[in-house]
């Protein structure tokens, strides 16, 4: 997939921990009617990258705000284990680099809104705003269950777990309307690598249930109704322990920045332009059309 | 209610029987407002879908989505319906929404004028004058069809009409028929006319992007369910309006996705046509969405008929017998079809609509059509246009659009009332600020300056007038409901 840039986007990296963390940089949006918005910070989910998960979210967001978007790195020396801690150190580091001084609205999907709702708590000077989309709390059986057999399936070296995984994240009605061949390229699929085992483990032991009355942000979390990796009950105790939180939902399963790219950019467009608008505890229906 | 107890004078004129006047109608029916009249100049309801009865008519919206959400249709034949069934559906609309005794069909609409005085609209029609304290337009922008002058096409000697007033009085079985076009209609028309005709020649001024239709029939039971289940259509009519939105990034142009919608073209073109001089022939020189991107399944195939001939330039002119075109080449034909469009960015309704002072929307727009929130324009009180300057989708379905701003109308209207009648003029400082808002956003996208000529931008100052250059989604986020701040400081 191409870099979803236009001319004026900038690549660089961070530094941090002894590694370097790629980052893209929309840079400022032409001047316009759209008030001081805080610039957009990307936080992508378990094996994502930018490219794979912001490809769209980035260039439209792009049109009203700056938007800045990351990849994790690897840490090393791997010693075998990942933290949230180091992720949420990444984050950090490429908003301090890019964004020095500036308050900005981290937007986190799935693994991404965990890290983005801990950083958050821990940092509430630099996040004036946060999205979490298709976040968790605490790690339950559902998502343990359905991580021990991508492990096996993993170990195994199974042609089935690019499947088994397009299985899990993609919802019902959006599949019911597709075909094997439109799926073709989602089921090639490519093999994981230790980085992305590391992501793995790390999301069966999740819980920062505790952190969550600690953040400051105007929050908007938004659930995906048809979600199996992550079910949506937890976006709504996010949205139940976080003060100001506000919560919405899309028809989609977890898959959500594939199946409904165009929602998710009017979704987190808005809530940037206006956080407020919506009372913290406010149910927002999901747009009829 | 018979239809001599509804007086000349009304609260609410409405022009035009579409998608927006029967939607319009119908929301105002429901919500109360019984005084109100529709003016349609034809005899029948149905807009775009009674005038276009070609061969191979159908919407390249999916149904369930291009029709009124407030009227879901559980019994949609096909993803996307032929003109018949699109016809019937308006035709139901009006008779089961109890609009038909407020229709005065054959009553075209020649002056609507503003009476300051008596805070009313004027409406003189071919069947006398109306009077109305609100006037909506729904006269649509693709309802005048648009014929070419071109040179000797009165000495043609044959039968000779547009698609949008299909002669099915002339039969083509056996017949050489020319199609001028090579837009929706056309790409439409062509299949179908290659089915009977004994020669075809398309006349192509500029190649169009093509795209697979993947048009299917429902199964009974999913129209069983769409009957039984209440959520059934709202959740596929959302499946099918986010599907669609995601389109909307090729038109702003973000590079990852416009090379992707381009790269489905291409390979479209590739899978069907083999000829290396046809493929060249047929490959777009304009940016894709700068023009409507057409969907067919059956375009391509037809084109490589033994009996299908594509010229690839403009018809320059006609003489007894024969098509001749820019590139020189004359073509014997019998029948000329013309697939050449509609009035568009100078609508005709705008010559007809006046201010207090005798201008009419036509002198204000000299620039090109405005309006704020795509719907209202200062020194033109208590009028709404749906339909009109900056509500055009390339990507999605206009039925969303029309359906944000009857909300927002009828928002104003209570608002009116609530103020004891008071008059609804939008401030001229808000319009402009509107406009230039809007040229900002349309910047960037695929509609914007030199590299697009389509009937989406004014010819005269280059602006994206017909197109809202957003989401479909962000029409009715930001229209779709009425703010009084606007029109706060006009007098009452
Ligand atoms: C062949 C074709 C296919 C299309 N397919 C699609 C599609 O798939 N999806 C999509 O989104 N859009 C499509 N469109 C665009 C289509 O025009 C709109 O979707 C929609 O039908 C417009 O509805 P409307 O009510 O605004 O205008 P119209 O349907 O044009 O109705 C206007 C009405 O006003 C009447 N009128 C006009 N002037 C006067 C006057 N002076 N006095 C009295 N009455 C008057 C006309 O007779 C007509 O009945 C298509 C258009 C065409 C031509």
């Amino acid at each position: 997939m191409t870099t979803p840039t236009d001319a004026r986007t900038t690549e660089g990296s961070a530094t941090v921990d002894g590694i370097r963390v790629r980052y893209l940089d929309s840079g400022e949006p032409d001047p316009g009617g759209e008030g001081d918005r805080p610039p957009l910070v990307l936080v992508h989910g378990t094996g994502g990258s930018i490219e794979r998960e912001y490809g769209y979210l980035f260039p439209m967001l792009a049109a009203r705000q700056r938007v800045v978007a990351l990849d994790f790195a690897q840490p090393v020396p791997a010693d075998g284990r990942l933290t949230l801690d180091q992720l949420e150190r990444q984050v950090a580091a490429v908003c301090e680099s890019v964004l020095p001084g500036r308050r900005v609205t981290l937007v986190g999907y799935s693994l991404g809104a965990v890290v983005a709702t801990a950083l958050a708590a821990h940092r509430p000077g630099l996040a004036v705003n946060l999205v979490a989309v298709a976040g968790w709390a605490a790690t339950d059986t559902q998502q343990r269950l359905r991580g021990g057999v991508w492990r096996r399936l993993r170990e195994d070296r199974s042609p089935a777990l690019a499947s088994y995984t397009a299985f899990c994240a993609l919802g019902g009605p959006f599949l019911a309307a597709a075909t094997l061949e439109q799926l073709a390229p989602l089921l090639e699929g490519q093999v994981p690598g230790d980085f992305d085992d590391l992501q793995m483990e790390l999301n069966q032991s999740i819980d920062i249930t505790a952190l969550l009355p600690e953040v400051r942000a105007t929050t908007l979390v938004i659930g995906c109704t048809h979600d199996q990796m992550v079910p949506v009950r937890h976006s709504k105790a996010l949205f139940a322990a976080i003060p100001d939180a506000r919560y919405t939902e899309v028809a989609s399963g977890h898959a959500v920045l594939f199946e409904r790219p165009a929602q998710l950019v009017q979704l987190i467009d808005r809530f940037n332009a206006r956080p407020s608008a919506q009372p913290a505890g406010r149910v927002i229906p999901e747009a009829r059309v | 209610m018979s239809r001599t107890t509804i007086p000349r004078s009304v609260d609410v004129l409405v022009i035009g029987t579409g998608f927006a006047g029967l939607g319009t109608a119908a929301r105002l029916k429901r919500e109360g407002t019984h005084s109100f009249l529709v003016l349609e100049r034809a005899d029948d309801v149905g807009g775009t879908w009674r005038d276009n009865t070609y061969p191979g008519a159908a919407c390249d919206v999916p149904s369930h989505l291009y029709s009124f959400s407030f009227r879901p249709n559980p019994d949609w034949s096909r993803l996307f319906a032929r003109q018949p069934e699109i016809h019937r559906y308006l035709r139901d609309t009006a008779r089961e929404e109890g609009l038909l005794p407020h229709i005065r069909f054959g009553a075209e609409v020649r002056d609507a004028r503003w009476d300051p005085a008596e805070g009313r609209w004027t409406v003189t029609t071919t069947r006398g004058v109306f009077t109305g304290r609100f006037l909506v337009t729904g006269a649509g922008h693709l309802s005048d069809h648009r014929l070419p002058d071109i040179p000797g096409i009165g000495d043609f000697g044959g039968p000779v009409f547009h698609s949008a007033r299909w002669d099915h009085g002339t039969g083509l079985e056996g017949k050489r028929v020319a199609v001028v076009g090579s837009g929706a209609s056309a790409v439409q028309i062509v299949p179908e006319v290659a089915d009977s005709a004994s020669q075809v020649t398309v006349f192509q001024r500029s190649a169009p992007y093509v795209v697979p239709r993947a048009d299917r029939a429902y199964t009974e039971t999913e129209q069983r369910v769409f009957r039984r289940d209440p959520e059934a259509v709202p959740a596929h009519r959302a499946e099918i309006f986010w599907y669609l939105e995601a389109g909307f990034a090729a038109r702003r142009a973000a590079p990852h996705q416009l090379a992707e919608a381009k790269a489905a073209a291409r390979a479209h073109l590739e899978r069907q046509i083999a000829d290396p001089a046809l493929r060249q022939a047929l490959t777009p020189d304009h940016e894709l969405g700068c023009k409507r991107v057409l969907i067919s399944d059956t375009y391509y195939p037809a084109l490589t008929r033994d009996h299908v001939t594509l010229e690839p330039s403009a018809l320059a002119r006609v003489e007894p017998g024969k098509a001749i075109a820019a590139s020189g080449a004359a073509h014997a034909v019998d029948v000329i079809v013309l697939c050449t469009g509609f009035e568009t960015t100078e609508p005709p309704y705008a010559r007809l609509v006046h201010d207090a002072d005798g201008r009419s929307l036509a002198d204000h727009w000299a620039r090109g059509m405005e309006a704020f929130a795509s719907t209202t324009v200062a020194g033109f009180p208590n009028l709404f246009l749906v339909n009109g300057p900056h509500t055009g989708l390339g990507h999605n379905s206009i039925v969303h659009v029309i359906e944000a701003q009857i909300d927002y109308l009828l928002g104003a209207l209570a608002w009116s009332r609530a103020q004891g009648d008071r008059t609804v003029e939008v401030s001229a400082a808000a319009q402009e600020r509107y406009a230039a808002d809007l040229d900002r956003q349309a910047r960037g996208t695929v509609w914007d300056g030199e590299r697009c000529r389509s009937w989406y931008v004014d010819p005269r100052s280059k602006r994206v007038t017909l197109i809202w250059p957003d989401f479909a989604d962000a029409f009715r986020h930001r229209n779709g409901t009425f703010d009084p701040a606007p029109y706060a400081a006009t007098a009452g």
